[in-house]
């Protein structure tokens, strides 16, 4: 396995993704949806008060960012970061293009690495491209006043940014694990419906887990645990444990369900 | 074979649950009173410069919290935080707040009306804006690890 070939699949899948109308449409939504929301927002009185930052929403632009990255953790991030990582594989399925594609002087280890190297360059296209249109649609539509954080501190313009660019970093891992899973059940089922529909709805599932009272540490071993560490990056002093188990749990999700599809696979018997 | 190690993972996730399951919650009245007052703390001077009124040290304002739940016992939900601190002049004052606190350490505080010292939803600024009373009602969040 060469990097070479690697980024050569990546490229092709990169084309084939450009030629794609689902992927476009998913970035356009990304880019247009927080103007949507802001200019909502300008129209009717009331605030998204049942989320956090929301009762902020008209005083500080930079609310908007943290608005949306925590409505959109419940079922958006999923879904943004499984439509392509849950077609991809299952696409070659669909069309009957495995024989074709395994003809190609690349190995299965090579286009396996492609395909997800593709698809994980999309998920974190889609959250830059959502958090980046959020940030701007706030300072737009409301202006750059400074946010009061979750511990009743002001925050000046600079720091507020760096704080917003942190807790949309945070999101990355926990998506990037969803990714893996999305890869994951798109090889092992062969259906694109399965390997989009069931990270989403399994990640849903997961969040309804906040409604149950109890320890904290059984929480930690869900994907989506780290969704919600990026509340510790807004308090004074900050947080950061949330983190920490979110990250690492991510990464063993990303690791075993990789593993796990790159083994499948390598052994699926695919000219029989 | 393949059987086998999804029921070892189910048996091995289910043991995970089952043996952390056995602690507490970690929503404690202390986590809640040790975040509640400071941040009521930073907005009480944060409110009186919006409304255009003299200043208060944030020292000075020393605000102390005492919550419970209706039952005396830990865990998300609905709480009751007493907040003892200083007004303007030293004036030693009360103010009791309904928090919903979520499992994930965030909670909201809405002032009970009680006294009414510290106004409605929104109040009117020296130069006649309409303002969100921050006192009113806020968010917070705490460490739940």
């Amino acid at each position: 396995m060469t990097l070479r070939a690697i980024t050569t699949v990546t490229g092709v899948e990169c084309a084939k993704l450009r030629d794609q109308l689902a992927p476009r449409v998913v970035l356009a939504v990304c880019a247009l949806g927080p103007f949507a929301f802001i200019a909502a927002m300008r129209l009717q009185n009331s605030t998204p008060d049942d989320t956090l930052f929301g009762r902020h929403v008209k005083e500080s632009g930079f609310a908007t960012p943290l608005v949306v990255l925590g409505f959109a953790t419940l079922w958006v991030v999923p879904a943004l970061t499984a439509v392509v990582a849950g077609d991809m594989f299952a696409a070659e399925d669909r069309y009957g293009t495995w024989r074709a594609l395994l003809t190609r002087s690349r190995s299965r280890g090579e286009i396996f690495a492609g395909k997800v190297a593709t698809a994980f360059c999309f998920s974190a296209l889609a959250l830059a491209v959502l958090a980046a249109s959020s940030l701007v649609a706030g300072l737009v539509g409301i202006g750059s006043q400074p946010l009061v954080d979750l511990s009743g501190m002001p925050l000046a313009p600079a720091r507020a940014m760096g704080r917003i660019a942190a807790a949309w970093a945070s999101v990355l891992p926990p998506a990037f694990g969803i990714t893996a899973v999305a890869v994951l059940l798109s090889i092992v089922t062969r259906s694109s419906v399965a390997g989009v529909g069931l990270p989403v709805v399994a990640a849903l599932a997961m969040q309804l887990s906040v409604y149950i009272d109890g320890p904290d540490a059984p929480r930690r071993l869900l994907v989506t645990y780290g969704f919600g560490a990026w509340h510790g990056l807004l308090t004074e002093p900050p947080y950061y444990r949330p983190l920490v188990y979110g990250t690492t749990v991510s990464i063993a999700y990303l690791v075993v369900c990789l593993a796990v599809a790159h083994r499948v696979i390598v052994r699926r018997d695919i000219d029989g | 074979m393949g059987s086998h190690i999804h029921r070892w993972l189910l048996a091995a996730v289910a043991a995970a649950f089952v043996a952390s399951g056995c602690g507490k919650s970690p929503i404690t009245s202390t986590r809640i009173e040790t975040a509640v007052a400071p941040t009521f703390g930073h907005l009480v001077p944060l409110q009186l410069s919006r409304l255009g009124l003299p200043a208060v040290p944030a020292s000075d304002i020393n605000v102390i919290a005492a919550c419970h739940r209706a039952d005396f016992t830990s865990g998300a939900g609905d709480w009751v935080c007493t907040l003892d601190w200083y007004g303007p002049n030293g004036i030693p004052l009360r103010d009791t707040y309904d928090l919903s606190v979520g499992t994930d350490g965030c909670y909201t505080a809405a002032v009970d009306r009680g006294e009414g010292h510290l106004g409605g939803p929104t109040n009117v600024a020296s130069d006649g804006r309409i303002l969100r009373n921050l006192l009113y009602t806020f968010d917070g969040c705490f460490d739940p690890t």
